[in-house]
């Protein structure tokens, strides 16, 4: 890596994905309903992925040279869609997250005929 | 049998059939029942609270197979079953097998049991047998575990399953995430092959469960495995 082409975005990537995974693994650690060894794997997966492609961009060339693709990816669109990825993993987990607490509230509500019991 | 049996009714609009599956389930000697009405725009509440000696609950709004299932789960639970059975509400499974998966937790010890359609597949459209297998290869391939019925709603319980399994998925990816909890668990279970009546009405029912649904089933089960 030549550290003097080092820019900005990748240092912010690779800080948010550092962020995301030590989230997950702690929630991993701390025994978190619904954390499993699994997600944990693939968030390390998704996230350590960009962190690298934005840390060692000479990936990508190797990765288009396989893939068959010319690659010249604006470092502009890659932070649109990574700042866009981001929102909708972020909106995804807060909307599955009512959606449980939506069930809850529904499910204690119902079972409370039986509790007077 | 000593044990305390019940049997969970999730049911979303079944107000044709529900009484004639809650009187045939009667009338095979069970008596606790717990119908769950999941937010059903038609009379199935009702209509389940016009027979005497069963407990209907009813979720306010519609939340899904799997959280209907958990709801009767847990109301079970507080009413200190042994054993607990969950059957479709649409009368596509026959309460004579109801012995058959009550059977191996009995006598020979068996945390689980799984009803399997695809051990005796009569009359089950060719459509579904496919939907099915794909659906146990995706359960598999996610969750780890083979089964040859990983969608199947008739299923048994005993009281040490029933407090382990923990499930979050809501509709119907429920049915997988049980396989999961298995899985995961390390329940001693055993597959037993049900009858299914393909009625006029179950097929209407089951032709609700097109392929868009079940992308979405797949899309929910990888999502809950990334976030």
């Amino acid at each position: 890596m030549n550290y003097y082409n080092f820019h900005l975005y990748q240092a912010i990537v690779a800080f948010i994905a550092a962020f995301m995974i030590f989230q997950g693994v702690r929630n991993y650690l701390k025994g978190k309903s619904g954390q499993t060894f699994y997600k944990v794997a693939i968030r390390i997966i998704v996230w350590g992925g960009m962190a690298f492609i934005a840390i060692f961009p000479g990936f990508t060339n190797a990765l288009a040279k396989i893939v068959g693709l010319q690659g010249n990816v604006n470092a502009v669109i890659i932070t649109g869609f990574i700042l866009v990825f981001m929102m909708i993993f972020k909106l995804l987990s807060a909307i599955e997250k009512l959606e449980q607490d939506i069930s809850i509230l529904t499910r204690k509500d119902s079972l409370k005929e039986i509790q007077k019991k | 049998m000593n044990e305390k049996i019940f049997i969970v009714i999730p049911a979303y609009n079944e107000e044709t059939v529900i009484q004639d599956v809650i009187r045939e389930i009667k009338n095979e000697g069970y008596d606790n029942i717990i119908v769950v009405d999941d937010g059903s725009k038609d009379r199935t509440c009702e209509k389940a609270k016009e027979i005497n000696g069963i407990t209907v609950l009813r979720h306010k709004i519609n939340r899904g197979k799997g959280a209907a299932a958990k709801t009767g789960i847990e109301a079970a639970k507080l009413m200190e079953a042994d054993i607990i059975i969950t059957i479709d509400g649409d009368g596509q499974h026959d309460p004579k097998d109801i012995e058959n998966l009550i059977n191996p937790i009995t006598k020979k010890n068996f945390d689980v049991v799984l009803g399997t359609r695809l051990k005796n597949p009569d009359g089950m459209p060719f459509h579904k047998k496919i939907h099915n297998w794909i659906a146990n290869i995706i359960t598999w391939y996610l969750f780890g575990l083979w089964v040859t019925d990983s969608q199947s709603g008739f299923r048994a319980y005993s009281k040490k399953a029933a407090d382990l399994i923990n499930t979050r998925y809501d509709r119907y990816e429920y049915d997988s995430e049980v396989i999961r909890e298995l899985y995961l668990y390390k329940l001693k279970f055993k597959e037993v092959p049900i009858k299914v009546r393909y009625t006029e009405y179950s097929k209407s029912k089951l032709e609700k469960q097109n392929i868009f649904n079940g992308f979405k089933t797949l899309y929910k089960m990888f999502w809950k495995l990334v976030h």
